[in-house]
């Protein structure tokens, strides 16, 4: 096997970096809905898949800026959201194994009724800045080709992930959330709603992954089926970086982003996607509270 | 025997299904039971795992396509009978389980079912690279069977009607034994089961094995079936929660609860199937159902009734597969391996 050059491993990493900024937006939602009640929301991937395909008929139909989709996919998800916590979760809220095959139930009729209503075929949406690439020439032979939507998605992925930094941090409602993770019964007998916040926190969790969406339908292709190809490489970002830990998250991505791309240089692209399935297996059976987390454990 | 025999209405029942395929000759009702049988035996095997130890893996499915692929590999390459080699080549899966199962069952609760999922995955994965030994996403086919075409899918529904009844027998011999006391007790409280006594890590990786062991000679068999399999299929997802379902409708943890579920939810996932053509709408369907009995009725079908029965018999605590007085005092006349209970309530002390 021939090594590849380090020209090709700088650029490789550069481009890794961004893309794990975009799974840091994708990833967070899932991290704070186990913070918040433990609950391992497997749907999180079909949801994310949903929204792509918001964003992309409202450019096809309407010629809709994608990430403007957001308009309607964020309010959307997060009403779902606060309904499914409200009333389907918070039911068997005492069985958390039972929780993750509800999320998993609904994950197959999302992907059903995605894959029944728009086909099967792979979609993208293709704007014009789809192609466009910023060149930076570092030094005498190498030039970094850095594609701009990966540039701006992982932008906007920052931008997104300060409101929601600056939401939990500041406002009453962000407090509590906090307090919730902390400790669930203190935070009750301070007079946090739990059910209230339980609830709020599910719908944030899908805002985060339809906004997400919406950068992911102009970065990848898709169709209803790769809903577990995602779940597995979300799974596999918030287990690494520590269930329920949002800072956690943010590294795992950046690292998944550069192993993921470093991967399909030194194998071949096919058989990158190991990386997730092998690390989420491996620092499930080896390190359970993943790099910043706590021990996830039987609730 | 025991088992089949405590009970009036197996004989009958199962007189009933070894004369059903005479009276309805289409090969379609010939197709549609050796269905039935073959996720009934598959059901049971994971209820050994899902329903008495409570380890719910939602990546069975790897099982399924390993055994598929062995008996593939193995009719191809060295002329060997699926029917036969089967049951031989699932107990090297349920091996290769025990060792996975080894490191996997260090996870608990829904860790575990997430690794479950990474672990069929990766299986896939391989699978669909590994092409000079599993002929990569294009698949492999199988020999055609040697009987005349005129018998059909005889051979395979009487085939699978005899394995389910093994692995029925089995499951109820295991749900009457200590280990399978054991394996309850490690689905009740597994920190409590260790402190009187039960090795649950042993118990568990057999467990394990035992329930891929029916996946797999299932899977065997149904590549047979087929005559062709690839990786979509052989390790699709929904294999395993077909598994799940079935279970769970019936009654997790009972032994007859995965059976009464395939009979119930097999033939009517046919009928959707064949309303609603081949377009991904059954996955609706399906995932809409499994959502319906987890929020309505998570116990399944059997120990409702029981327990609706026990309610009307007497007013006492109803029995729900959980432990009874009786089984804990068998297990604990039989209780003389493991660590002494202060040792295992130590090392109870020493988890975070």
């Amino acid at each position: 096997m021939q090594l590849p050059s380090l020209n090709v491993v700088l650029q490789v990493a550069m481009v890794g970096l961004l893309t794990g900024g975009v799974y840091a937006l994708m990833a967070v939602g899932l991290t704070l809905i186990f913070g918040v009640m433990r609950v391992i929301n497997i749907a999180h991937g079909a949801f994310l898949i949903l929204s792509a395909y918001i964003a992309y008929w409202l450019f096809t139909l309407f010629g809709l800026e994608p990430v403007l989709s957001v308009v309607v996919s964020v309010p959307l998800l997060f009403v779902f959201g606060m309904f499914f916590q409200r009333f389907a979760l918070s039911r068997i809220k005492n069985d958390l194994g039972l929780v993750v095959l509800l999320t998993f139930a609904l994950a197959l009729v999302l992907v059903g009724l995605m894959g029944t209503f728009w086909q099967t075929t792979g979609r993208s949406v293709s704007t014009w800045y789809v192609n466009e690439v910023l060149i930076i020439p570092v030094g005498a032979t190498l030039k970094l080709r850095l594609p701009w939507v990966k540039i701006g998605g992982s932008v906007l992925a920052i931008v997104a992930l300060g409101i929601l930094w600056a939401h939990l941090k500041f406002s009453d409602m962000g407090r509590a959330i906090r307090a919730t993770i902390q400790n669930p019964t203190a935070a009750q007998l301070v007079g946090v709603n739990i059910a209230q916040i339980q609830a709020f926190t599910f719908g944030i969790g899908l805002a985060t992954v339809a906004a997400g969406g919406a950068l992911f339908s102009v970065i990848w292709t898709f169709t209803p089926g790769s809903h577990d190809e995602w779940i597995s490489k979300l799974l596999s970002i918030i287990v690494l970086g520590g269930m329920g830990s949002l800072p956690g998250a943010l590294i795992a991505a950046l690292i998944m982003g550069v192993a993921e791309g470093l991967a399909a240089v030194f194998m071949t692209s096919y058989i990158s996607p190991i990386v997730f399935y092998l690390i989420l297996f491996l620092t499930l059976i080896l390190r359970p509270q993943g790099l910043l987390g706590s021990r996830l454990r039987e609730g | 025997m025991t088992l089949i025999l405590r009970r009036w209405w197996p004989l009958p029942a199962l007189i009933l299904l070894l004369i059903f395929p005479l009276v309805f000759a289409e090969p379609y009702y010939h197709l549609l039971g050796f269905n039935v049988f073959l996720f009934a035996t598959m059901a049971t095997g994971w209820n050994i795992m899902g329903g008495y130890a409570g380890y719910r893996s939602l990546g069975h499915s790897a099982f399924y396509g390993l055994g598929a692929y062995a008996a593939a590999i193995a009719a191809n390459q060295l002329g060997w009978n699926p029917l036969i080699s089967s049951p031989i080549l699932a107990l090297g899966v349920a091996v290769f389980a025990m060792l996975l199962g080894w490191a996997m069952l260090r996870a608990t609760g829904a860790a575990f079912v997430i690794a479950s999922i990474a672990m069929l995955l990766i299986v896939r994965l391989l699978a669909n690279n590994f092409e000079n030994i599993t002929g990569g996403a294009p698949g492999l086919s199988l020999p055609i069977p040697p009987w005349p075409p005129m018998l059909s899918r005889l051979p395979f529904y009487y085939y699978m009607l005899g394995v389910l009844i093994v692995a029925i027998i089995v499951s109820g011999f295991l749900r009457r034994s200590r280990f399978g006391l054991g394996l309850l007790a490690i689905r009740d409280d597994e920190g409590k089961a260790e402190m009187v006594g039960v090795n649950t890590t042993l118990y568990k990786i057999l467990a394990f094995g035992i329930s891929a062991y029916f996946v797999a000679l299932g899977g065997g068999v149904w590549a047979y079936a087929q005559t062709h399999i690839s990786p979509p299929f052989a390790f699709g997802i929904t294999v395993g929660v077909q598994l799940i379902l079935y279970t769970m409708l019936g009654g997790s943890g009972t032994v007859w609860g995965p059976t009464l579920g395939a009979f119930i939810l097999v033939p009517l996932s046919d009928l959707i199937l064949f309303q609603f053509g081949g377009s991904p709408i059954h996955l609706a369907v399906l995932g809409a159902v499994m959502m319906a009995i987890i929020l309505f009725m998570p116990r399944g079908i059997i120990p409702s009734i029981r327990g609706w029965q026990e309610a009307r018999a007497a007013p006492r605590a109803t029995h729900t597969g959980a432990l009874s007085m009786e089984d804990l005092q068998r297990m604990q006349g039989g209780k003389t391996e493991g660590g002494s209970p202060s040792e295992a309530a130590a090392a109870e002390h020493e988890r975070p």
